[in-house]
């Protein structure tokens, strides 16, 4: 019943407060089955790296994810309007550190891009996530795509850490389950 | 919980098929007749049970296990790998999904991990369940079953890596715990 009250009102051009303008109209198209939801299946048709490749699965599902208030898999125009947001800062942040403008993100773009984030990490450590993180069968590099899905996990799995490292001395002692649980409620998200 | 034994590929239950009889799949499912098989075309011709797509990351996850060249998909030798894989997991759900439903619940899911080895709390599970459960029942189809078991194994080799005296605590500094993680996930 809330849903229709709110399609009436949108659909009379009011854009509802705290919803962003722009965020507002790109719902409209990306809103493809006119649902007044975005699933995952919209919202990867509607985002796309500087290739034109289509954004990969696990990022979608994360983007969600992190979201989705109602926990049903999709997002309203409210929680769509947030991730524009959000967006919006990462595809800036993306192009602030791909400095030689390739459309990718090189292992020593991502060491300084890490470094002026505040993280304390090793040359190697950049290197092997964009290993880890690069296109298969492409050259190597980090796309946008990629980039949230790393610096995002990078934030959520540095908290696991601190919340285990209580004398902050940079080390940890876990046992196996608390293993598990720390890297599974963090970051697996299972979604439709 | 500590954990003790480790886990165990799934076993191989099925007499490979010939090739014949392989090579007519690989075709079929090689829609754009390439040579290879990506994850889209995988994907197509993989079912859950259910009337929703398999799950696209079990089915990246998949391809980058048989995919040697990094490649994007899987070629005819490579797909046989894939193709017993598939069909050594279908034997294991079926197996553990004692009341045919389809899903695997909280309590098959913990007689499937210990069948496999693991010793894990029973929040453990539910855990579990709740993060792999795409379908919002309460319990896992087939992809999200696999998932769940990739997963858990890729978490479970990197811990032993660790865990030399295996005892089931490690230490780990900051940078070697992102490592862990991200070379997973």
């Amino acid at each position: 019943f809330t849903s229709l009250l709110l399609m009436n009102f949108f659909s009379a051009g009011n854009i509802p407060p705290g919803v962003n303008q722009e965020a507002y109209q790109w719902f409209q198209t990306v809103d493809t089955d006119h649902s007044g939801f975005i699933n995952v299946k919209e919202l990867k048709q509607a985002l796309v790296n500087s290739n034109w490749s289509s954004f990969n699965d696990e990022t979608c599902l994360m983007m969600i994810n992190m979201f989705d208030k109602t926990r049903s898999g999709r997002m309203d125009l409210f929680g769509f309007s947030a991730l524009w947001e959000f967006m919006q800062r990462w595809r800036a942040l993306f192009q602030h550190y791909d400095r030689d403008r390739s459309g990718c993100i090189s292992g020593t773009e991502l060491q300084q891009a890490l470094a002026q984030m505040g993280y304390n990490l090793s040359p190697q450590f950049s290197e092997t996530l964009v290993r880890r993180f690069s296109v298969p069968g492409s050259r190597p590099g980090i796309q946008l795509d990629r980039f949230i899905q790393v610096c995002t996990q990078l934030q959520t799995m540095t908290q696991v850490f601190r919340e285990r490292d209580t004398a902050m001395t940079g080390n940890i002692r876990i046992n196996y389950e608390d293993f598990l649980s720390g890297v599974i409620f963090s970051v697996f998200n299972a979604l439709p | 919980m500590a954990y003790h034994s480790p886990y165990k590929a799934p076993p191989h239950i099925n007499a490979p098929p010939d090739q014949g009889f392989l090579w007519n799949i690989f075709q079929r499912v090689d829609k754009d007749r390439s040579g290879v098989i990506s994850d889209s075309e995988l994907q197509q011709a993989l079912s859950n049970g259910t009337w929703t797509p398999f799950n696209p990351v079990t089915v990246r996850s998949i391809i980058s296990m048989f995919d040697r060249e990094n490649k994007g998909g899987v070629n005819f030798n490579e797909f046989a790998g894939v193709w017993k894989y598939i069909t050594d997991w279908q034997n294991i759900f079926r197996t553990y999904d004692r009341d045919n439903s389809g899903f695997i619940d909280k309590n098959e899911l913990r007689q499937a991990l210990t069948g496999f080895g693991y010793r894990l709390s029973d929040q453990f599970y539910g855990t579990l369940i709740d993060k792999f459960d795409r379908q919002r029942k309460g319990q896992v189809a087939f992809d999200d079953f696999i998932q769940c078991c990739i997963v858990l194994q890729r978490l479970t080799d990197v811990f032993r890596r660790y865990d030399t005296d295996q005892d089931g605590w490690i230490q780990v500094s900051y940078e070697q715990y992102l490592s862990m993680v991200f070379n997973i996930v």
